[in-house]
C-alpha cells in the first residue's frame, strides 16, 4: 500500500520532467507511505516515477519503489496488494522466470514481461501502477476491477501526469486548480464524485477495471478488463451450479478464500469491528483471534445508535484482542481541520472510517480487513427493493394515458420528501430510479448557479452514465441494482472514502467482501437468492452468527454530525445537504 | 483380517469411482494382515474381470434389488474387522452390519445432505474439497482421511500421436485442446461450455476434442456452430477404453474449468502421458494438480483466465511428465490404505 506519481513528457515538443515536481507530488502523499520513500527518472528527462511506501509486503529494501527489473528494461510503481501473488510467482518460475525479492511488485514486471496488458486478468487484489516500458518507450497504467486503489490522471496534450491523489498532482504545482461545475454538479447530485471526473477541470479518474498504454502519441484508449454487469450477467447463465452446493457452503467457502487471501501480509492483520452480520461474519470465518477495532461516539453511548457492546460481547466469545474506541465531540472539532485536509475530493461521507482507522492505527496495526461491500454483495440497502418497484411502476405509468400524472398526484400525497417528483420525472429508468432513491440533490435543485449547474449537468450525463455502467444487461433485477451499488456509490463514495480517510492514518484497509473474483464465483447464487444470501451468509461461519447480532435491527454508521457540526436544518432528517455544502466550502 | 466392502460398481463398471473402488479392493487384499475382502457390488454392468486372490466378489447381489437385500442379510451372520460403505446411498444398508461403517466419499455424492440420519464410523474422502463439503453439514465429528485417486503410471506414456486417430479427427496440423468426461445435461460442470467459448479468441489453428458421450451433447454441438467453431470443437463421442493413452496422446494441453469435480482423475492421466494440465481452482482439480505444482489452476468464471493458461501452455510446448505426479502413484496410494486400514484397526481396538 503506497502512494504512487508519474509523469510522462510524451509529445517531442514538451519540456523534460522537473525532479522538484515529482518529489513535491510525493511528498504529499507521505502519510500513504511513511515507510520509505524513492524517485527515478529516465536518462533523457522524459519520464519520472515515484513511490511513498508503506511496507507490509516483504519488509526489506528489496520491496522498495520504484522498482526496475533485472534487465534494467521495466521500472514499476504500484499500490495495492495482490493477494494471489504467491501463485503467481510460482507459475511464473515454472515458466523460467526468475526472482530476486519476495515482493509483490516484483511478480507484476515479471507478469507484464509474460503476457503483456492482458496480465491484469490474473491479479487478485487491489491495485493501480504504472509500468514503464523502456524498449517500448510506453508506460502502462491499470487499476483494479472495483476501484479500491485510486489513480489519477492530469493530460495537458504533451505531459501526463499520475498520481494516487487529487490533492498530489496539484501540490505539483503544474496542474490547473480550476473547479469543474461536472464534477460540482455530481457531487451535489450524489454526495460524492462520480467518476471519471473530479472536482478539478484537468483531473480525470483512470476508471476502475480498466488499463491503457501512454506512448509518443499521447494517451491510448482504456480497455476494460473487468466489467461487474458482465460477470451479473454470465452469472445468470450459469444458474447449473447453484445447485450443486449448498448455498451457505458456498458462501463459506468462497469468503473463506477471499478471506485467507486478504490476510497475506508480513505484518499483523486486526479487522474494524461493528455490531453487523459483515464484520462479525468476516471475523467468524477468520478461524483465528484477531486484534478487533470497534469506534463508538459519545453522544450515542447506551442508545440503539451505540454497537459497542454487541461488538464486544462478539469480540469476547471469538477470543479477539478486542478496543472499544470512543471519540468525543472535543475530538472530532479537533480533527476537522486534518479531516479537511486529508479529504482528496468532496464527500458526504468518510467521518466514521477517519475515526475507525485513527483508532486502528493507535493500535499499531498497519492492515485491519473491513466488512465494507456486503451491502452491496448480498442485497440488504432498502434499494434492491425500492428500485425494481420504481421502475416497474413508472414503465407501467407511462404506458397508461395519465399514468405518470396519476403517479405524481400519488406520491405528492404520501411522500414530503423535496425528491419526490424525481420518482415520476426520472423513475422509469434504472439510472433515473437510483438517483431519486438515492440522491443528496436533484438536478433542479442544485445549490450552484444556474448556469453553471446546467453546464456542469450537461457534462456529467449522468443518467447516460449509468446506462452505460448496465451494459450488457446484468439480466436480473438484483445484478442491476448491484450493478449500480457498486459502480456508484461504492467505487465513488465508499472505496474513496475508505482509501484516504484510512491512509491519513498510514492504515491499509482491506475489503474481502469487495473481490471481483469473489463475485465471479457467487454471482450465480446472488441472482438466484438475492436478498435472501446474506441470511446464509450469517450461516456461513461454524457455528453460524448468533441471534443478538443477526436479529439485530440495520442501523447503517451514524456520526452525531448533526449537533457537532452544528448543521442547519435543510429539509433532510439528516441534514447532510448543509454538510454537503460545508464540504464543499473546502475545496473552492 | 476380515473386510467387507460395499460398492455401487466395481469390477465389470465403468467410470472413475469404479476405478477407485477397484484401486482401493486391490490396496486393501494386498494388505499381509488381509485374510478375506468380501466386495458387494450395486451393479455389474459387464463381465467381472481383475478380481484379486483373497477377494470374495459376491456379484450375485447385483441382480435385483431383492437379491440385493438378500445379500446383505446374509452378510449380518459374518463377523467382520472393518466395514467400508462405498456410497453415501449405500450407508443405511452398511449400518445394518456394522455400527462403525467407514464411508468412502467421492464427489457430489456427498456435498449436499443425504442420509443425514445414518452415522458413518470414520469418512474417507477422495479429495479435502469434498470432506470439507461433507463436514458442513454433517456435523460429523469422528475420524477422518483423504485418499486421492491412483494413477497407474505404467499404462500411461508420452508417445507420438495416433495416425489412424490424427485422421479420423481431422487433427494433422492442429493444436489439440482435450478434455475427457460425460456430456450430461443434468451436469454442467465439466467447463466444456467456457472452453468452447475461449476458443473463439484463440488461433484458428487451435482445435478442441471433446471425449465421451452423453445427452448434452448436441447442446454443444449447436453452441459451437453457433460461434462458427463447427470445425474447431470435434467430439469423439463414447470410446474404447483402449484408446485412452493414445487419446491423450493427441493433446497439446488438457484443459477442464470444471466446478463439480471431486477430484479431476482424467487430469493425473493425461499428465501420466506427458500433456500439460490446466484444472480448476474450485473443485478437486486444485488437488489433482496439487494446488498448482502440477499444472495451472484456473476460476472457470474468468474466460481470460483460461485463455492465459491455454495460451501459456501452448507457447510453452513440449510434453513432460510431472515429477510430482508420483505422488498418486498406485503404491503411495496403497500405503495410504494400508495406513488408514491400521488406524481404523488401531481405534477398534480400543
Amino acid at each position: 500500500m503506497c502512494g504512487i506519481a508519474a509523469l510522462f513528457a510524451y509529445d517531442d515538443d514538451a519540456s523534460p520532467i522537473r525532479r522538484e515536481e515529482l518529489e513535491a507530488i510525493n511528498e504529499r502523499m507521505r502519510p500513504r507511505g511513511p515507510d520509505a520513500g524513492g524517485t527515478w527518472i529516465s536518462d533523457d528527462g522524459r519520464v519520472g516515477l515515484a513511490s511513498r511506501r508503506l511496507a507490509i509486503i516483504d519488509l526489506s529494501p528489496e520491496g522498495d519503489q520504484p522498482l526496475t527489473d533485472t534487465s534494467g528494461e521495466l521500472v514499476i510503481v504500484f499500490n495495492g496488494e495482490i493477494y494471489n501473488h504467491r501463485e503467481l510467482r510460482a507459475r511464473l518460475e515454472r515458466g523460467g522466470a526468475r526472482f530476486h525479492s519476495s515482493s509483490d511488485t516484483e511478480v507484476l514486471l515479471q507478469l507484464y514481461r509474460a503476457h503483456g496488458a492482458d496480465m491484469v486478468e490474473l491479479l487478485r487484489g487491489m491495485f493501480a501502477f504504472c509500468i514503464w516500458d523502456k524498449t517500448r518507450k510506453r508506460m502502462f497504467v491499470a487499476r483494479d476491477p472495483y476501484g479500491i486503489k485510486p489513480l489519477y490522471f492530469a493530460d495537458d496534450g504533451q505531459t501526463i501526469r499520475i498520481a494516487s491523489t487529487v490533492k498530489a498532482l496539484l501540490a505539483g504545482g503544474a496542474v490547473s486548480r480550476t473547479i469543474d461545475p461536472a464534477g460540482v454538479a455530481g457531487f451535489f447530485l450524489t454526495g460524492t464524485v462520480p467518476e471519471p471526473f473530479t472536482i478539478f477541470e484537468s483531473i480525470r479518474a483512470v476508471e476502475a477495471g480498466t488499463a491503457f498504454f501512454i506512448d509518443a502519441d499521447g494517451r491510448g484508449k482504456a480497455r476494460a478488463h473487468y466489467s461487474i454487469a458482465k460477470v451479473f450477467q454470465r452469472g445468470c447463465s450459469q444458474h447449473a451450479f447453484v445447485t450443486l452446493v449448498p448455498p451457505a457452503m458456498q458462501l463459506c467457502e468462497f469468503v473463506s478464500e477471499s478471506l485467507r487471501y486478504h490476510l497475506v501480509s508480513d505484518v499483523p492483520v486486526g479487522a474494524f469491528l461493528s455490531a453487523g452480520i459483515d464484520s462479525t461474519g468476516l471475523v467468524a470465518l477468520a478461524k483465528q483471534p484477531m486484534r478487533t477495532v470497534t469506534m463508538s461516539f459519545d453522544a450515542f453511548a447506551g442508545g440503539t445508535s451505540d454497537e459497542s457492546r454487541i461488538a464486544e460481547r462478539f469480540a469476547a466469545e471469538m477470543h479477539c484482542v478486542h478496543t472499544t474506541r470512543v471519540v468525543t465531540r472535543d475530538e472530532f472539532t479537533r480533527d476537522l481541520p486534518r479531516f479537511f485536509d486529508a479529504m482528496d475530493q468532496p464527500t458526504i461521507d468518510g467521518v466514521n472510517t477517519w475515526f475507525v482507522s485513527k483508532a486502528t492505527a493507535e493500535q499499531g496495526l498497519k492492515v485491519a480487513i473491513s466488512g465494507i461491500g456486503g451491502d452491496e454483495l448480498f442485497g440488504s440497502y432498502p434499494s434492491f427493493t425500492t428500485l425494481p418497484r420504481i421502475v416497474r411502476g413508472m414503465s407501467l405509468a407511462r404506458k397508461v394515458p395519465g399514468g405518470v400524472q396519476a403517479a405524481r398526484a400519488a406520491l405528492a400525497m404520501t411522500k414530503r420528501s423535496p425528491k419526490a417528483p424525481a420518482v415520476t420525472r426520472y423513475g422509469a429508468t434504472w439510472g433515473g430510479a437510483y438517483l431519486a432513491q438515492r440522491g443528496l440533490y436533484m438536478p433542479w435543485e442544485l445549490p450552484m448557479p444556474a448556469d453553471a449547474a446546467e453546464e456542469g449537468l450537461k457534462r456529467l450525463e449522468f443518467f447516460e452514465r449509468a446506462e452505460e455502467l448496465l451494459e450488457p444487461d446484468p439480466s436480473s433485477a438484483f445484478g442491476r441494482v448491484a450493478t449500480l451499488e457498486a459502480t456508484l456509490y461504492m467505487r465513488n463514495q465508499l472505496l474513496r472514502d475508505t482509501d484516504w480517510a484510512s491512509m491519513a492514518h498510514s492504515l491499509e484497509v482491506r475489503t474481502p467482501l469487495v473481490d471481483a473474483w469473489l463475485l465471479r464465483q457467487l454471482a450465480p447464487l446472488l441472482t438466484n437468492e438475492g436478498s435472501a444470501s446474506k441470511q446464509y451468509f450469517a450461516d456461513s461461519p461454524k457455528p453460524a452468527l448468533p441471534d443478538y447480532v443477526r436479529n439485530r435491527p440495520k442501523t447503517g454508521f451514524v456520526v452525531p454530525l448533526i449537533d457537532w457540526a452544528q448543521l442547519e436544518p435543510d429539509g433532510t432528517g439528516t441534514r447532510m445537504r448543509s454538510w454537503a455544502k460545508r464540504v464543499m466550502e473546502t475545496f473552492q | 483380517m476380515k473386510v467387507l466392502l460395499l460398492t455401487t460398481d466395481i469390477y465389470g463398471g465403468y467410470g472413475g469411482i469404479a476405478l477407485y473402488n477397484r484401486d482401493f479392493a486391490a490396496a486393501i487384499a494386498s494388505h499381509p494382515d488381509c485374510e478375506e475382502l468380501v466386495v458387494v457390488p450395486r451393479i455389474v454392468p459387464n463381465e467381472p474381470e481383475g478380481i484379486p486372490p483373497k477377494v470374495r466378489f459376491v456379484a450375485e447381489a447385483a441382480r435385483n434389488n431383492l437379491a440385493y437385500f438378500r445379500a446383505i442379510h446374509a452378510l449380518r451372520r459374518e463377523k467382520f474387522d472393518v466395514v467400508f460403505c462405498g456410497h453415501i446411498n449405500l450407508l443405511p444398508f452398511a449400518r445394518t452390519i456394522s455400527n462403525r461403517p467407514a464411508l468412502l466419499i467421492y464427489g457430489i455424492d456427498a456435498w449436499k445432505p443425504r442420509n443425514r440420519r445414518y452415522k458413518p464410523g470414520a469418512v474417507i474422502s477422495i479429495s479435502d474439497i469434498t470432506l470439507g463439503r461433507y463436514l458442513s453439514w454433517s456435523s460429523f465429528g469422528g475420524k477422518t482421511f483423504i485418499l486421492p485417486n491412483a494413477i497407474h503410471l505404467d499404462d500411461y506414456a508420452i508417445a507420438p500421436r495416433d495416425p489412424e486417430l490424427v485422421a479420423r479427427y481431422g487433427l494433422e496440423g492442429k493444436r489439440v485442446l482435450l478434455t475427457v468426461g460425460r456430456i450430461v445435461a443434468a451436469e454442467r460442470y465439466k467447463g466444456f461450455d467456457e472452453v468452447i467459448e475461449v476458443l473463439v479468441d484463440l488461433p484458428k489453428d487451435v482445435v478442441y476434442l471433446i471425449a465421451g458421450g452423453g445427452n448434452d451433447l448436441p447442446r454443444l454441438k449447436n453452441k459451437a456452430a453457433a460461434l462458427g467453431l463447427a470445425d474447431r470443437v470435434i467430439f469423439t463421442g463414447l470410446f474404447p477404453d483402449s484408446e485412452k493413452p493414445a487419446l491423450y496422446n493427441l493433446a497439446d494441453v488438457y484443459v477442464m474449468p470444471s466446478r463439480g469435480e471431486g477430484f479431476g482423475f482424467v487430469l493425473l492421466e493425461a499428465m501420466a502421458c506427458g500433456v500439460p494440465a490446466i484444472g480448476s481452482r474450485h473443485d478437486g482439480g486444485r488437488e489433482a494438480l496439487r494446488g498448482g505444482e502440477l499444472g495451472i489452476l484456473v476460476d472457470p468464471a474468468s474466460s481470460a483466465d483460461i485463455r492465459l493458461a491455454i495460451d501459456e501452455l501452448l507457447a510453452r510446448g513440449g510434453k513432460q511428465i510431472p515429477p510430482g505426479l508420483d505422488y498418486f502413484s498406485f503404491p503411495n496410494f496403497t500405503s495410504r490404505v494400508h495406513s488408514i486400514l491400521h488406524e481404523l484397526m488401531d481405534e477398534l481396538r480400543r
